[in-house]
């Protein structure tokens, strides 16, 4: 027997990441339940641009997936990577950084989103200069984990590191591909690509997020924390490396599923189609080895409630995967897509796989890291009773809407009408819905401060061990090895090919889909009346962004006759390819917005934009007033239109000098139609509104024999 | 599915057949191969997570019950 070595592993990093986690899922979830009441109370925006919908929207989600899930993920592999690999993290400082960065990011996040400072990518809002923080301090983490794993005791790479390393190397991958960007100024960007590619690039990374970041890495939390837990191995691992190498390598492809029906090549879709359905195999693999590990425990599971929550959270998984696959079949999709079904199914994922998955780590860690007992097992009990009625009573009511809603879309009359030909109609029908799904997020948060109570008595009742005593032998004593050995365990030694292995795997499928779509110009054929957009239709563009409309309206209208009937001319791809970033978003609380130009006079947007009840009586859209207040700042329009014109857009050579002036010619052309309606007010041509204006009149013309915008 | 998928794959129809190929391949060959060796090694893997425990951790332990 070889000599053991001394050492000791850093809880003190785990406890902050802990604690971060803690936090941030209280601030995610408050966010989110504000932005579902605002969907019954619009007035809940208490008329403050920075608390409206369309910017707490990202909020709420970035706040979910990157603090509370990111806080979850690192707190996880802080405490799981060092006993595995039975050794301390590499480098104190790097965990500190690393640790202290991503709350600066959160909090720059938090910061800059409510103040509109967007790049309109769901999930990849963040601008710039925080993409380039979180590039930094991703890259830390990296290396943190990678000088962990040199250094090991442990001569093999348990499966739950894999799925780390498969996790930090494909997000390396989706940050930078989709966050490819020409800086206008400090806070202001325009993507490389352009419309259907945008689109493409988009959800390839926005799929691959859900995938990479809410579970690869909670896979590996499951595959190490269940097994603790229910103290016993997991129930196969063979089906563990299976699990992992397919999973990895057919989840990259899924991403076209999002944008089924759309402007995207059928070629493209149907490659999403099929990737997602054969997804069905790798994620219900892991989900029965998840649940089969605890054959011959589920007696243990009727009374800790550590069990509990992982039960849960593994079956909410299984469920997840098995409807994501079947939303991805084009028919169904054609019911399931711009509704709150999606919602609901994400919500499947995030409040069940996601949340009970961290509460159930949460209430076995913290005891562990305090040398205590669990404060109440009753009060985590009430905890799980709570948070499981609140994810019902969240997803259900959606389940429901999305249906109805769907279904009043597509209904026709006897003698061949829409049934239901204002939109609003089919909205005001759903809102129960949604105030059943604030009741649902309301359980859930009860049940969070039910979880931060006991987990703070459990802290005050014990006493922190920040270096945790351990012993291992050495690395020398496998670290030279000779002789035939399996396939695998010459991949698991070795850290740098479980990296090339994992990158190869991910890197084809996103070769494969974005590589034509991005260099075979063929792929979006042009149409020769399409224009760029014009300055002031360029800021109204910016001010849309900045007010994320495109949270609740789509701009696609899907190749079905119950949508040509009530937008008009379905959505070409080639219309699409000044549009930076695409816009086509992926819910429609309102209606869709594609071939809204020249459908209203100048001043019904007026009207609506100051209160959107005086013309769609009923409506739940909030009003806008500070656009008709606040002045449009021209004083980026010359470097949007450079930036555009370096990414190809053709304005004319020298046109930044005149921009401003067509803006402002355009400008007064809106604000006489304004004024001849009876709206005025001093200044009218230098608000923000007219850009907009502009903007919405702009929008799905080029195609069609209608005035232009202000004419 | 997949015929209507190959046949309007176009120009790219290549790439699709080989990543199909490629991955029926990798899957084939895990799969043969996870089946094939010994089960003792499988064993020490699957138990890695249970190996971890020291004192501290060990009288933690029972903190479920």
């Amino acid at each position: 027997m070889a000599q053991v070595e001394k050492f000791s592993y850093d809880n003190a990093i785990v406890r902050k990441f802990t604690y971060a986690t803690i936090v941030f899922g209280v601030v995610g979830i408050l966010v989110g339940l504000i932005a579902a009441l605002q969907l019954v109370f619009p007035s809940l925006n208490l008329g403050i641009p920075e608390t409206t919908f369309g910017r707490i929207r990202p909020l709420h989600t970035n706040a979910a997936i990157f603090a509370f899930v990111g806080n979850g993920i690192f707190m996880g592999v802080y405490y799981s990577l060092q006993r595995l690999l039975k050794t301390r993290m590499y480098s104190k400082f790097l965990s500190e950084f690393h640790f202290w960065g991503w709350q600066a990011i959160i909090l720059a996040a938090a910061i800059t989103l409510p103040l509109g400072i967007t790049s309109a990518k769901e999930y990849a809002e963040l601008e710039w200069p925080i993409d380039i923080a979180i590039a930094l301090v991703w890259v830390a983490f990296g290396v943190n984990m990678f000088g962990t794993i040199l250094k090991r005791r442990e001569q093999h790479l348990y499966v739950a590191i894999w799925f780390y390393i498969a996790t930090w190397v494909t997000v390396t991958v989706l940050h930078i591909g989709n966050n490819l960007e020409l800086p206008v100024s400090l806070w202001k960007s325009y993507p490389v690509f352009a419309g259907v590619q945008d689109a493409l690039i988009q959800w390839w990374y926005g799929h691959n997020a859900v995938a990479f970041f809410l579970t690869t890495p909670y896979l590996g939390l499951m595959y190490y924390y269940l097994p603790k837990a229910a103290n016993r191995p997991v129930y196969s691992y063979k089906l563990s490396i299976i699990h992992f190498w397919a999973l990895i390598f057919i989840y990259i492809w899924a991403g076209p599923h999002h944008l089924l029906y759309t402007s995207l090549p059928d070629w493209a879709q149907s490659l999403g189609t099929v990737f997602s359905i054969m997804l069905i195999a790798p994620s219900w693999g892991g989900m029965l080895n998840g649940l089969l590990t605890l054959r011959g425990a589920w007696d243990r599971v009727r009374q800790d409630p550590v069990l509990k929550f992982m039960v849960v959270a593994v079956t909410a998984y299984g469920m997840a995967t098995f409807e994501g696959p079947m939303l991805s079949i084009k028919s169904v999709n054609a019911i399931s897509h711009y509704t709150d079904w999606t919602i609901g199914h994400v919500h499947i994922g995030t409040l069940g796989w996601n949340g009970f998955l961290t509460f159930g780590i949460l209430y076995w860690l913290l005891p562990r890291l305090f040398n205590t007992k669990l404060h109440s097992q009753k009060l985590a009990n009430a905890h799980f009773w709570i948070g499981t009625l609140g994810i019902l009573f969240y997803a259900i009511p959606l389940y429901w809407a999305g249906w109805t809603q769907s279904l009043m879309w597509k209904q026709f009359t006897p003698d061949g009408f829409l049934q239901y030909g204002n939109f609003l109609e089919t909205v005001t029908q759903i809102i129960p819905m949604y105030a059943l799904r604030a009741l649902g997020g309301t359980l859930y948060v009860v049940g969070y401060f039910v979880m931060i109570y006991n987990l703070v008595k459990t802290i005050q009742a014990g006493s922190f061990i920040g270096d945790e005593e351990a012993e291992a032998p050495p690395a020398s004593t496998w670290a030279v090895h000779t002789g035939k050995e399996h396939w695998h365990r010459w991949i698991e030694r070795r850290p740098v090919q479980m990296l090339i292995a994992a990158t190869i795997a991910i890197l084809i499928g996103g070769i494969v889909e974005i590589f034509p779509m991005a260099m075979i110009d063929d792929q979006v054929p042009k149409i020769e009346s399409v224009t760029p957009y014009t300055p002031l239709e360029l800021e109204g563009r910016d001010i849309y962004i900045r007010e994320g409309c495109l949270g609740c309206h789509s701009q696609m209208v899907r190749p079905f006759r119950s949508e040509t009937e009530r937008y008009g001319e379905y959505s070409k791809s080639g219309e699409f390819i000044y549009d930076r970033p695409f816009l086509w978003g992926s819910k429609r609380t309102g209606p869709d917005l594609h071939r809204v130009g020249g459908k209203y006079p100048d001043s019904w947007h007026y009207n609506h934009m100051l209160d959107p009840e005086t013309t769609s009586p009923g409506s739940i859209m909030p009003p806008y007033p500070w656009l008709l207040r606040d002045e449009l700042n021209t004083g980026n329009t010359a470097a949007k239109i450079r930036a555009l014109q370096t990414l190809g857009t053709p304005y004319p050579e020298g046109y930044d000098q005149i921009a401003v002036d067509d803006l402002q010619k355009q400008a007064k052309i809106v604000a006489d139609n304004l004024r001849k309606d009876g709206i005025d007010d001093d200044k009218l041509e230098e608000k923000e509104i007219v850009a907009l204006i502009a903007y919405l009149q702009k929008l799905g013309t080029d195609i069609k024999p209608a005035p232009q915008a202000g004419n | 599915m997949f015929k209507y998928l190959l046949e309007s794959a176009g120009n790219i129809n290549w790439m699709a057949i080989s990543a199909l190929i490629t991955f029926m391949a990798v899957f084939t060959i895990s799969v043969v191969l996870v089946f094939k060796h010994n089960s003792a090694y499988i064993d020490k893997m699957a138990s890695l997570p249970l190996d971890d425990s020291n004192p501290v951790n060990s009288e933690n332990d029972n903190h479920e019950k």
